[in-house]
């Protein structure tokens, strides 16, 4: 540092040992600025910029990646260079939200504070751009650069590629806009799928994708309801993440591809669903995303558990600025956690989970200082975390809901509650976890879903609320109770829909089900005789009915239903079955 | 604020002709110049603002002209941008390549507005309040402050704020 001063030698300590006493505080300070710039002076774009660009910066910002432009050359960071030092400064970029001292976790590039200094000093010193830069990057050729960051598949030749039929079409303004994009998936048998690679297609508005399959054809028909490519609304409930892995997309990074017994089951005639949130460009834009799946030659042998902690019951008071969201569960077995995905939107300010072991300590597993919706990565440890049976998962989210909110959605602020939509509130964590073998997963799951439906249920209860009149909520919500053992809550549901629907075959059949398990059993017959009265042929009523009336000992009656299902299903051997029992329980021999 | 009557700065025209940005046709109650560039994401994304702005006030006595700070954006990709976020016929453009009216103006970011009107620049800053710093920003505006002062203007009221802070990306880099 001394050498840097630029000053002559004087009997004085030199450098920063300088005496701003006796020097007086103009001198001090004039000295202080000398040592700055010539500092300054000594950071070059060949020596200290041109590395760290290509190393945090160029996974995104190369020729054709996710960001709008490049940070590669000389050439393209000079005419950035403020900027560059601005938004380190902020931390807005790299965009990595979590503490840095949180993971590791895969694709983790934050910068130091000295390397935030460093870009800055060299801004000051006027972004010189130093010795044998040329066109390429430091010591580095343009040629391996940019071999580094292909300008195609980060991982390579997908084995299948997924387009849109057509580009989908971004008006020119507006606030952060969310589609939903449903395609068929065109493999000819079962296949094993080891990676998915999401490829913006047009990045200057693309900002991240939420991608699940769906093996029903829920999400196609709502795509088919919704005129143009896609649809806007809600991802379907039958659209999930497949055998516990997560499936997103967030620039600048790429799930590595998993070892082949980790693989997860593509079925056929599945669809990918894929949500897309754009951030419209000032003109009218296309968009046409393409996703790429890799696939493995054998089945997997090991199964990861997606678990989620959060609260469906959010309702945050309009204008409160600390309303908190916890959560916690008590691991039964031993797990390794793999990943772990945070997920809010706009009202959300710090966004924390933590694990507190049986000895009592703890471990960090992810913690958000300023929650920003539009940065929702998938956290992947480069080490999985070890957790023991008996560990406590907790997360606590704070949400502002005030005008000191900038991102509030609602303004004046307004009461919010839990819903998927962007101007509602959200909080989950998810944590994708690996058990030690299929029978931990087994016992963690078993252990594990009863909360998570309880919780879905709050959720409907919620929706339902907003929109009392849409049947397929109350459907939902009463599975949901059937499955909690509520029968009560789920006959009332099942009679709500009904009451929405009432010339409906399957609204009869459903409420019938629900009666059958409350073992109110003349009123299930009833049920399912309303449903054949609208849908004669209706197998599954005929075959519960032919139950109630087997349950009932009303022989004659039951095998006439079962005689029915066997002579609208020929081929079915449970309908076969299902009238030799009912003869068997008669006392009877079927006729020849 | 400035006090005195601004000396004339030549720009270049998109036909490369010198041109003196301040000068307008009679009747014209403000110029308001509105520092952009073809590949800044923010600027970009306020394009449908500036012409509805522009279109309101245009038939009012405001011209409006986007001035063009990088000096590597020359008059093709103007026109280009122009055609793109559909400005043609809207505002004029003028290049600064030298920085002369950015430096007049005091403007440091791009998209950044400044309103000359009666001889001086009476207002310099921010189209709206929508974006708070880079990566934090409002779902709308709740200042429009180019258009407030507009609206000022042309009632011949004094402009609420002379100058706002704008967020953007910086034209300190285009000098480099």
């Amino acid at each position: 540092m001394t050498a840097t001063l630029g000053r002559p030698p004087t009997g004085r300590p030199k450098g920063l040992h300088y005496d701003c006493r006796s020097a007086g505080l103009q001198a001090c300070l004039f000295v202080l600025l000398i040592a700055g710039s010539a500092r300054a002076q000594s950071v070059t774009f060949a020596k200290d910029v041109a590395p760290l660009l290509a190393d945090r910066c160029g996974m995104c910002h190369h020729p054709g990646g996710s960001a709008p432009f490049s940070l590669l050359t000389y050439a393209d960071a000079k005419r950035r260079a403020a900027q560059i030092a601005a938004v380190t400064a902020n931390r807005f970029m790299p965009p990595w939200k979590a503490d840095p001292a949180d993971g590791p976790f895969i694709g983790q590039h934050p910068l130091s504070a000295a390397e935030i200094s460093t870009l800055r000093h060299w801004v000051e010193a006027g972004a010189p751009e130093g010795e044998s830069a040329g066109e390429s990057v430091g010591s580095l050729s343009r040629q391996s650069q940019q071999s580094r960051w292909t300008e195609g598949w980060q991982l390579g030749k997908p084995d299948l590629v997924i387009t849109l039929p057509q580009p989908y079409t971004l008006p020119a303004e507006g606030t952060d806009a969310f589609h939903i994009f449903v395609l068929p998936i065109p493999v000819e048998t079962a296949r094993f799928v080891r990676g998915l690679e999401f490829r913006p297609g047009n990045p200057k508005v693309v900002h991240h994708a939420n991608i699940r399959i769906d093996t029903t054809p829920a999400s196609r028909r709502l795509d088919e309801a919704d005129p143009g490519p896609g649809y806007d609304g809600l991802i379907a409930r039958s659209a999930i993440y497949p055998d516990g892995h997560f499936l997103g997309w967030t620039p600048g990074q790429v799930a590595p591809l998993l070892p082949d017994d980790l693989a997860w089951r593509l079925e056929t005639h599945t669809d990918l669903v894929v949500e897309l949130h754009m951030q419209p460009s000032g003109k009218i834009e296309q968009v046409s995303p393409s996703i790429g799946l890799y696939f493995g030659d054998r089945a997997p042998t090991r199964t990861p558990a997606m678990l989620r902690l959060g609260r469906q019951d959010i309702d945050i008071p309009a204008g409160d600025s600390h309303y908190t969201v916890t959560d916690a569960y008590t691991l039964p077995v031993d797990v390794e956690v793999e990943a772990v995905q945070p997920h809010a939107h706009y009202r959300a300010r710090d966004v924390r989970g933590d694990a507190t072991l049986p000895d009592g300590s703890t471990k960090r597993l992810i913690d958000i200082a300023d929650w920003d919706f539009r940065w929702q990565h998938v956290y992947r440890f480069v080490t999985p975390m070890h957790l023991p049976k008996g560990t406590r998962l907790s997360m606590r989210y704070t949400y502002d809901n005030s005008e000191a909110n900038a991102r509030n959605p609602q303004r004046p602020p307004a009461r919010a509650r839990w819903g998927q939509r962007s101007a509602e509130e959200m909080g989950d964590l998810w944590l994708q976890v690996m058990p030690r073998d299929e029978h931990d997963l087994d016992l963690l799951s078993r252990d594990f879903r009863p909360k998570v439906a309880a919780e879905d249920l709050k959720g409907y209860e919620s929706e339902i609320e907003k929109h009392p009149t849409d049947a397929a909520l109350h459907d939902d919500a009463a599975l949901l109770d059937l499955e909690l053992g509520r029968k009560d809550q789920a006959i009332a549901h099942f009679k709500a829909s009904l009451a929405l629907k009432p010339e409906s075959a399957v609204a009869h059949y459903n409420l019938g089900t629900a009666l059958t398990v409350a073992r109110r059993l003349d009123e299930a017959a009833g049920a399912y005789r309303e449903a054949l009265r609208i849908d004669p042929a209706y197998a599954n009523a005929h075959n519960n009915l032919g139950n109630v009336l087997l349950a009932q000992r009303q022989f004659d009656a039951a095998i006439r239903e079962f005689q029915e299902v066997v002579r609208l299903q020929p081929d079915s051997v449970p309908a076969r079955s299902n009238l030799a029992a009912a003869y068997a329980a008669a006392g009877r021999q079927p006729p020849r | 604020m400035f006090t005195l009557p601004l000396l004339a700065v030549l720009l270049q025209a998109l036909s490369g002709a010198p041109l003196d940005p301040l000068q307008a046709p009679a009747g014209t109650k403000a110029i308001v110049f509105l520092f952009t560039s073809t590949d800044c994401p923010i600027s970009n994304r306020y394009a449908p603002e500036v012409r509805r702005i522009a279109e309101a006030f245009g038939p009012k006595g405001v011209v409006f002209r986007l001035v063009y700070p990088n000096p590597s954006e020359d008059a093709k990709a103007i026109r280009e941008h122009m055609a793109a976020y559909s400005y043609t016929g809207v505002a004029e453009a003028v290049r600064d390549p030298q920085l002369r009216l950015v430096k007049l103006a005091g403007a440091t970011v791009t998209p950044e507005a400044a309103i000359y009107a009666g001889g001086r620049i009476v207002y310099r800053g921010r189209i709206d309040d929508r974006y708070v710093d880079l990566g934090r920003e409002r779902p709308a505006p709740t200042q429009r402050d180019l258009f407030d002062a507009l609206t000022a203007i042309v009632a011949g009221k004094p402009v609420p704020h002379a100058t706002t802070q704008a967020v953007g990306c910086f034209i300190s880099d285009f000098a480099r």
